[in-house]
């Protein structure tokens, strides 16, 4: 079954169009993961998913039915940008945000996922006494206490140290094992590539990417070679064939041109230095990302 | 609507269990109760330096009369009678003799004399006080003191000086004072009010007397506790939005409500403050009047319409503030919107004054009829003790419903859209838009 629905949507502010045309399904059970430049429309798509957009035209459905107010009791959903009360106890106000979702045995709930996020300690305290980190995992049981079939999550890592990310990571898999569908937007490509089932990359409004990691990899072909070479960046400097360089300082990612020849690279950097290692690979999410965002010419980068 | 019930239930409850509100409860009737027990403390904190009084007296007898009643005043008055304790100043004249100088220098010496404080104040009486020379002009006396307006003294006078003039003038017509004794007995109008038929008995019930407390005392309190409840239910509602708004709180709440619920439950909340506050305060004011007696001077009448039009109000104003909160960006913004978001519920307080003088004029009753001011003048009208035709309240009351069901239209269309929109400064043009255009 599909979880999440978009036909053809567009919703525009203004003059500027932030979705455009957009459609989509998103499998029920699945990660997926929502990717994109700032300003691309993530936030938008997700908050129409979430009914507090309503959409110009098209249509927008939540396991199999369109939008209405109900819809969003089985959707939970992070936002961007973390809103808590911050004169409330943390069990009271999950209790309050579970029992707004007309969730049942939200008390429980509650509990268990302090628990599970070892937050236990803190649940009779005021939000404004936890750390960043801690009122970040406060709002993410916020979100999922109320056992949402749909989870939307608006960069969830955002801000996390990695053992608070690992946590996070962790309850989100267990989400999808528990039978939920988790849509989240990221923009760490690490954790898209090794996280969703599916990618889905919108940018200026329109749908760019959608699909499996290795099914958007197949798009580009092998096209990429990575070299650890004794001279470094110099190295693979205006070779023939190179559309790109991508230096890492210990390693050098070389996009080629079509129909360029792997050995013949390699023999060229080999004439200039001694390589120590070098491998033959289909291009990051990063790279895939950074070449629809940023389309330039040649030349080389150093991130 | 459960979800509404959710939000309001917390609304009220992060409102009443604060600090702030309790002690706020507790302050008013503190604030109220203290100001009356100041005044009766320092009632009776008077000073008691003896007041001397120079007399430059022009008749040649007014200040004898002045020292006598002054002798018999200080004799009875000066000491308490149980006690033997000092409880007021005793008054003392010293009578100048003004022949030979010049009145202006004389004037200035006794003015000296009393930045000194070799006296309290000065007096000159004129000669013609009795038979002004001037025609049909009033005889004056004049009272020269540092704060001569608020001076206790200066009252007192008026009784002596004018018996010893009114005597002389008898004596003058060749009439013997002592028999004529009755002769300027004043004869008090009272206010009475109108009397009514017993319904059971169908005997004429007698008039009660029309008293200050009944007149202006209760209106009032009933009118500025109802601005009380709508500053402590409604006017907050313009900054939590704007909080709740900049610190995204919105957006979760939006997750799982509409804006119309999550609007229209923080309104609810600020009604629950309101109702709570104005139930301890009624009840708790109608338990202590009862207690001392004074039940007769409360409009009972008007507590359910007092009810029925806080709801409304609230409500009303409750919405539209929301609504503007939720166009602000910043407390700057509030700031800025404050001011006329709340002017409805100012203009009522700037005109309680003619209207409670005349509730039954054009005026009072065009303006009780403005359905955002309905709430407060319609209330001060009903307290007055003539009150007013049965029928106005009720047709305020149906147009406040009705200005109320447009409030909450509105509001939920500016909320709507202003509670996501952000950057955009809030200009009145551009909230309207967005209540006309949603």
């Amino acid at each position: 079954m599909t979880a999440v629905e978009l036909s053809g949507v567009t919703k525009t502010f203004g003059e500027c169009i932030a979705v455009d045309d957009l459609s989509l399904a998103v499998p029920e059970g699945t990660v997926y993961g929502f990717i994109g430049p700032n300003g691309s429309g993530k936030t938008t798509t997700l908050r129409m998913i979430m009914n507090i957009f309503f959409p110009d035209s098209g249509v927008v459905r939540v396991f199999g039915e369109r939008l209405k107010g109900s819809s969003t009791d089985r959707i939970g959903y992070l936002p961007e940008e973390r809103g808590l009360y911050t004169k409330m106890k943390v069990r009271d106000l999950l209790c309050f945000y579970g029992d707004l979702k007309n969730g049942s045995n939200i008390p429980a709930e509650v509990d268990r996922w302090l628990e599970r996020l070892e937050l236990s300690e803190w649940a009779n305290r005021k939000i404004e006494t936890l750390s960043k980190g801690m009122s970040q995992k406060v709002q993410f049981i916020s979100t999922v206490v109320a056992r949402p079939r749909l989870v939307i999550l608006d960069e969830p890592f955002g801000g996390l140290d990695p053992v608070n990310a690992e946590s996070i990571k962790d309850a989100v898999l267990e989400l999808k094992r528990n039978g939920s569908t988790v849509i989240f937007s990221t923009h760490d490509m690490n954790v898209a590539e090794r996280m969703c089932d599916f990618i889905f990359m919108i940018f200026k409004g329109k749908k760019v990417l959608d699909g499996t990691l290795t099914s958007i990899q197949d798009l580009y072909g092998a096209d990429t070679l990575r070299v650890d070479c004794e001279a470094g960046a110099s190295a693979v400097e205006k070779l023939p064939g190179v559309e790109k360089v991508n230096d890492y300082g210990r390693v050098q990612e070389i996009r080629l041109e079509d129909r360029t020849d792997t050995q013949e690279i390699l023999a060229a950097i080999m004439a200039r230095t001694r390589i120590r290692r070098f491998e033959i690979t289909r291009p990051s999410l990063h790279d895939i990302f950074v070449r629809i965002a940023r389309p330039e010419g040649g030349g080389t980068n150093h991130d | 609507m459960t979800k509404t019930l959710k939000i309001a239930k917390r609304e009220y409850k992060a409102a009443v269990r604060t600090k702030g509100f309790i002690i706020g409860l507790l302050l008013f009737p503190v604030l109220m109760g203290g100001s009356f027990i100041a005044m009766a403390v320092l009632r009776g904190q008077v000073d008691t330096t003896d007041k001397v009084v120079a007399v430059i007296d022009h008749s040649g007898f007014i200040a004898d009369a002045v020292i006598r009643a002054a002798e018999q005043r200080n004799a009875g008055e000066v000491l308490d009678e149980g006690t033997g304790k000092k409880v007021k100043p005793a008054y003392l004249f010293e009578v100048v003799d003004p022949a030979g100088q010049d009145p202006a220098e004389l004037r200035l010496d006794l003015s000296g004399q009393i930045r000194r404080g070799r006296y309290h104040a000065f007096l000159e009486i004129p000669g013609d006080i009795v038979h002004p020379t001037d025609g049909g002009k009033t005889p004056s006396v004049s009272y020269h003191a540092e704060n001569a307006a608020l001076d206790d003294l200066r009252g007192w006078l008026g009784n002596p000086i004018n018996n010893a003039v009114r005597r002389q003038r008898l004596l003058d017509a060749g009439i013997d004072p002592d028999s004529m004794k009755g002769l300027f007995q004043w004869a008090q109008v009272e206010g009475m009010g109108l009397l009514t038929r017993d319904s059971v008995t169908g005997e004429v019930k007698d008039a009660v007397r029309s008293s200050e407390i009944q007149a202006i005392a209760a209106p009032m309190a009933i009118a500025f506790l109802m601005f009380m409840m709508v500053m402590m239910g409604a006017v907050p509602l313009l900054q939590t939005v704007m909080e709740e708004k900049t610190q995204r709180i919105a957006e979760v709440v939006l997750g799982s409500a509409s804006p119309f619920e999550f609007m229209f439950g923080k309104v609810l909340g600020g009604v629950g403050v309101s109702l709570t506050a104005a139930a301890v305060y009624i009840f708790g004011s109608l338990f202590v009047i009862g207690q001392m007696g004074g039940m007769g001077y409360v409009p009972l009448r008007v507590i359910p319409w007092f009810f029925a039009f806080l709801l409304l109000a609230i409500v009303m104003q409750g919405a539209l503030l929301a609504a503007v909160g939720s166009a602000c960006n910043d407390a700057k913004d509030a700031q800025n919107l404050t001011f006329p978001a709340m002017l409805p519920i100012m203009i009522p307080m700037f005109v309680m004054f003619p209207v409670l003088k005349e509730p039954m004029s054009a005026f009072a009753t065009g303006m009780s009829f403005i359905p955002p001011f309905t709430p407060m003048l319609m209330l001060l009208r009903l307290s007055t003790p003539g009150g007013i035709p049965a029928w106005q309240p009720w047709v305020g009351l149906v147009g406040v419903l009705l200005c109320t069901i447009l409030a909450v239209w509105a509001g939920g269309r500016i909320f709507r859209v202003g509670i996501l929109m952000q950057g955009q400064p809030p200009k009145i043009g551009r909230i309207l838009h967005w209540a006309i255009k949603g």
